[in-house]
């Protein structure tokens, strides 16, 4: 009996590689979900664990640094994987990503990965650097058809002008948003002239969406970031990993819009306000300088005055002196004046104050 | 100080600045204050025009981030 017609026949090591073909061919990629059991990390580099539900259990691989987010026993997770029949003959998944699945999961990684990274001190409030008062040049990291860019956009416009935006624009939800999100921050931080702010904003989503900004490596890139940092994700219940190491946290993209630049007609009212304050300064110099020459011209005004009181006085003093010297004065004090040569029989006159007397001189003689 | 049409918002803020902090100095003299003061009215206004007129200008990275 000729049995090669009727069964394929070949060896280990090619049924292997041909039920890997066949399983490269079926399944490229696929996604798992089910509980992780016998979570262990070899030598810091390779993970193992199982892969369960209610019906069955496989085994899964995969490097360390594909870990993005803490994983423990008993989360429920979704990997994205390939089949491998390995050359021991055991079948595995050979993971690429993995992310926890449903509610629960999803905060006990977000738990864990805080806790983690609080330690750390990724999220300590001294690291905080402020933003620029008004930003000439910012990056902006987002999706250019998301709603919450448009969002921002659109009250950024409103609020203020002027500002050089460069836009970055990468997926906010997926299995590849985080590696994006990350390029897009690496590529701005490494530009000649930075950005003055680096802004990543996303709208409302699911909390699975939103798990792309719980990423550890997204999260260690941004508190990395060279450039001060403002991240507004969801709307405000929503906290991610990544709003917490923004240097500023917005509670939604238009939150972020606000705090990134003030309102432009606050900002004018503020340039007309500087201005007009100036306007009573110069009236109380001007009133300072007025107040300064009126005492500068009472003072000369006072001393005029007192010098010509002075003066007066001298003048009064000088008239009296005279007054005193004047020969009428003598004369009514009871004094003569005697005109003509005083000579025996001369004829002389006598002078008094009222009178004028005729004599004639009968002798003189020298006094005793 | 002459004042060029070119310049920021944000430069123009800092000129005002300034022209304001001027009147604060000790070069502060009464007859120049005239002068600076409607320099700094009509920095003002320039200001407040750009203000209310300016748009941003939005440009999209050419760089493609779905790629390593």
């Amino acid at each position: 009996m000729d049995d090669t017609n009727q069964n394929l026949r070949i060896s280990v090591s090619d049924f292997i590689a041909l039920t890997n073909q066949t399983l490269e061919y079926a399944f490229p990629f696929v996604e798992v979900e089910g509980e992780v059991s016998s979570f262990k990390i070899n030598q810091g580099k390779y993970v193992f664990f199982d892969l369960k539900d209610e019906g069955g259990s496989i085994g899964c691989f995969m490097m360390a640094w594909q870990l993005r987010l803490p994983i423990e026993e008993g989360m429920k997770v979704i990997v994205g994987a390939s089949p491998k029949l390995t050359q021991w003959g055991k079948f595995s998944l050979t993971v690429r990503s993995i992310r926890p699945s449903g509610e629960g999961s999803l905060k006990k990684s977000f738990e864990l990965l805080k806790e983690k990274l609080t330690k750390e001190g990724l999220f300590a409030s001294e690291r905080k650097r402020s933003l620029p008062e008004i930003p000439e040049h910012i990056g902006v990291i987002s999706s250019v058809e998301a709603a919450g860019y448009a969002d921002f956009i659109k009250i950024l416009d409103e609020r203020f002008g002027g500002i050089r935006i460069e836009v970055a624009h990468v997926q906010v939800q997926g299995e590849s948003a985080p590696d994006q999100i990350i390029r897009a921050l690496k590529h701005f931080n490494s530009r000649e002239i930075l950005p003055e702010v680096v802004v990543i904003v996303r709208g409302g989503g699911s909390a699975d969406d939103l798990s792309t900004f719980n990423d550890e490596l997204l999260v260690r890139e941004i508190a990395g970031s060279r450039i001060p940092t403002l991240v507004g994700v969801g709307h405000e219940v929503d906290v991610t990993l990544a709003d917490l190491a923004a240097d500023v946290r917005a509670a939604t993209p238009s939150n972020a819009a606000q705090l990134l630049v003030p309102h432009r007609r606050e900002v004018a009212k503020r340039v007309r306000h500087k201005v007009n304050l100036l306007v009573p300064r110069i009236e109380r110099i001007m009133d300072q300088q007025e107040t300064l020459v009126r005492h500068i011209v009472q003072g000369a005004f006072e001393s005029l005055t007192r010098k010509q009181a002075q003066a007066e006085e001298r003048l009064e003093m000088l008239r009296q002196v005279l007054y005193q010297l004047d020969p009428r004065i003598v004369l009514k004090r009871g004094y003569a004046i005697v005109h003509g040569d005083v000579q025996p029989g001369a004829v002389i006159e006598i002078e008094k104050s009222d009178i004028l007397i005729t004599a004639e001189v009968r002798d003189v003689s020298k006094k005793q | 100080m002459s004042v060029k049409n070119n310049k920021t918002i944000a430069e123009k803020t800092a000129t005002l600045q300034e022209l304001v902090a001027w009147f604060d100095g000790d070069n502060f003299t009464l007859e120049k204050a005239l002068e600076k003061f409607s320099e700094a009215e009509k920095l003002a206004a320039e200001i407040e025009h750009d203000l209310l007129s300016l748009k941003n200008d939005i440009e999209v990275v050419k760089a493609r981030f779905d790629e390593v």
